[in-house]
């Protein structure tokens, strides 16, 4: 496919990519609704960073797929305020480290502009951005966690090509901004079957990845696929666990978290970002604190970065989390609940 | 059609309600020795343009546009009768008017929001346009050079006008600008002008120039109205004589009045006339917004953060 051709809802076999899945979802919605259009850098003929809009500028044209100057802070304060005034706009902010020349616009602005106006105003509005490692190592920090802090602000990080589809969908309809992240590892790698059409996936409700009674592993994003890997490996050791995809960050699933921890009893959270102030911590003290009490008979196990800035290169492995490490953790559960 | 009447009053009733604000709480911006700047920019929008003025009292602004007196009073005081239910800072409008939101204390980010208002008509193909003021301080934060470099680039049917004042707080433009505002157009490819932002008519007539301009669809236009605040940051915040040693300080309000009475536009009991009913309407809002209900749980509103 020519990066200018039009995007084809692909036929028959229905596998995409991640990528694939996000594109697809854009460009139903810009056909569905005309208020919808893209605002970012390199996404004309181009196709976008990691062909993030590969087709939708041969499609909709210049007048909707709009190339911006390097103005993350324009970027996302303009597309705010078109949507104050009627439209309901797409930033692509290329990657999630440039989230914080934004930050005034993201954090200041995005959350407060409807509660702020009394419920007057709407900002139907979703920055789309790519965080982690990824194929080409570049831009691997991962700031996600900042965002869910913040009453206001949606944040989303879908884990398969399914769900970055119909999250896609629900953020574009949504009438408040929200954060869609794609997790780089994970935006060509395998592909996997989408449904065609309107596969809404509601904003805030986790997935079950895989279902066990011995222990609950909550990940998101990136560290879905190395979950699976570590449950496959200790099934074949008789250890079943069950392993939560949350997808979105604010609002998130609590109900799901905390009654799978009810019956399991073990919490281990697994996530790319680091451990200091990731949201693992809220999904930590969310469970510890729930009442009527969820009784744990193990200490509740957290996986994430090393607390260093992630490096480039080859020293990168070194600081990510591994499948390895999350094993260690569920096993550590285990021993402290039989201890 | 607004004349140079109109002008004069609505100067005078922002100098009185200022004034007034100033009395009610000393953490208001005082417009004082500003008003022709407010008033002039935003003379000639229609109701369905989208006004950012700064925000060192714009009420005058939202006045202009039709918002009730008392309920922004109201805001002032804290009282759940102003238009965003005590929850924003009290300079923000009312957003059904077409009225850029003030929703953070931070500056400049009002320059995107309403940049996007300028990209949202041009991409709806409507001839709307969006006036954007902000102060000379605010001119420094990256978002004038990035949404007026993005303006130029798209034209977008908007006026950015510079409320030059002379300030930024405690601090004297000659610590943060080293060259004249309207200089800085030319860098993006887009006219820059300078009027005299002590006279209503120079900055209406500059303003509205560039308003034509945008809605042609020519894009954007940087306007420097040169104007001094005449008092502190905030009201409670005094600025010594020292301070304003060497300045030439002209009233936007007796540079018109000398006009009208020489163009035999007003006479002198019709100009004070002017003056009592600006004190009677704004004495009768201060009334009724002080016996207004204190803000509740209500406009906490905790099931009000999303749409």
């Amino acid at each position: 496919m020519s990066t200018d051709a039009p995007v084809q809802a692909p036929a028959g076999t229905r596998r995409l990519t991640h990528m694939e899945a996000v594109v697809e979802a854009i460009a139903l919605e810009m056909r569905r609704d005309p208020r919808v259009f893209l605002i970012g850098q390199d996404i004309g003929p181009f196709g976008g960073s990691m062909q993030g809009s590969k087709g939708l500028y041969g499609e909709f044209g210049p007048e909707r797929v709009l190339e911006a100057p390097i103005s993350e802070s324009a970027m996302v304060g303009s597309a705010l305020g078109a949507a104050l005034f009627g439209c309901r706009p797409i930033v692509e902010v290329s990657f999630g480290e440039f989230l914080p020349a934004a930050m005034n616009q993201l954090i200041n602005q995005a959350p407060n502009l409807h509660y702020m106006t009394g419920g007057a105003a709407r900002v139907p509005v979703v920055i789309r951005t790519r965080v982690g490692d990824g194929p080409y190592g570049g831009h691997p920090q991962d700031y996600v966690s900042w965002f869910a802090h913040v009453p206001g602000l949606k944040v989303v990080t879908p884990a398969t090509p399914a769900d970055a589809k119909g999250l896609m969908l629900s953020a574009i309809r949504d009438d408040n901004p929200v954060l869609f992240v794609e997790p780089m590892s994970l935006s060509h790698a395998r592909r996997a079957e989408v449904p065609a059409g309107d596969n809404v996936i509601p904003i805030g409700s986790a997935s079950l990845a895989r279902s066990g009674r011995d222990v609950t592993l909550v990940v998101w994003g990136s560290t879905r696929p190395l979950a699976l890997q570590a449950a496959a490996t200790l099934a074949n050791e008789g250890v079943e666990v069950e392993v939560i995809d949350l997808r979105s960050l604010a609002p998130w699933d609590t109900v799901t978290v905390i009654e799978s921890t009810r019956r399991t009893r073990r919490l281990v959270i697994a996530h790319e970002t680091w451990v200091t102030g990731g949201f693992g911590a809220e999904v930590a003290a969310t469970v510890a604190g729930t009442m009527p009490r969820v009784e744990l008979v193990a200490p509740i196990a957290r996986v994430g970065a090393a607390a260093v800035p992630i490096p480039s290169g080859s020293l990168r492995a070194r600081a990510l989390p591994t499948s390895a490490q999350i094993m260690a953790a569920v096993r550590c559960t285990l021993e402290a609940g039989t201890s | 059609m607004t004349d140079a009447r109109d002008l004069f009053r609505w100067m005078v009733v922002a100098r009185t309600l200022g004034t007034t604000l100033c009395t009610l709480n000393v953490r208001w911006f005082p417009v004082e020795g500003e008003e022709a700047v407010h008033v002039g920019t935003f003379a000639d929008l229609r109701p369905d343009d989208a006004a950012a003025p700064h925000y060192r009292d714009p009420f005058v602004v939202y006045l202009m546009r039709g918002a009730e007196l008392w309920r922004l009073v109201a805001q002032v005081l804290g009282k759940s009768a102003g238009y965003n239910k005590g929850r924003s800072v009290a300079f923000n409008g009312p957003f059904h008017l077409n009225i850029v939101p003030w929703v953070a204390g931070d500056l400049g980010t009002t320059i995107g929001t309403a940049t996007g208002a300028a990209l949202a008509f041009k991409q709806q193909r409507s001839d709307r346009v969006c006036v954007c003021s902000f102060g000379d301080g605010t001119a420094n934060r990256g978002d004038f050079h990035e949404n007026i470099n993005l303006a130029a680039v798209w034209r977008l049917p908007i006026v950015y006008v510079c409320q030059n004042n002379g300030w930024a707080i405690s601090q004297r433009a000659d610590s943060y600008l080293p060259a004249p505002i309207a200089a800085r157009a030319a860098g993006y490819g887009i006219p820059g002008r300078t009027v005299d932002g002590q006279d209503v008519e120079a900055v209406r007539a500059g303003v509205a120039e560039a308003i034509d301009r945008a809605r042609r669809g020519e894009g954007p236009t940087l306007v420097d109205a040169l104007t001094y605040r005449r008092r502190g940051h905030w009201a409670g915040h005094i600025v010594s004589d020292a301070d304003r040693a060497g300045v030439v300080q002209r009233d936007p309000i007796d540079v018109l009045r000398g006009r009208l009475l020489e163009r035999g536009l007003a006479t002198e009991p019709e100009i004070d006339q002017v003056h009592k009913r600006a004190a009677d309407e704004v004495a009768a809002a201060v009334e009724r917004a002080n016996t207004a209900a204190d803000v509740s749980d209500v406009e906490l509103g905790l099931d009000d953060v999303f749409a």
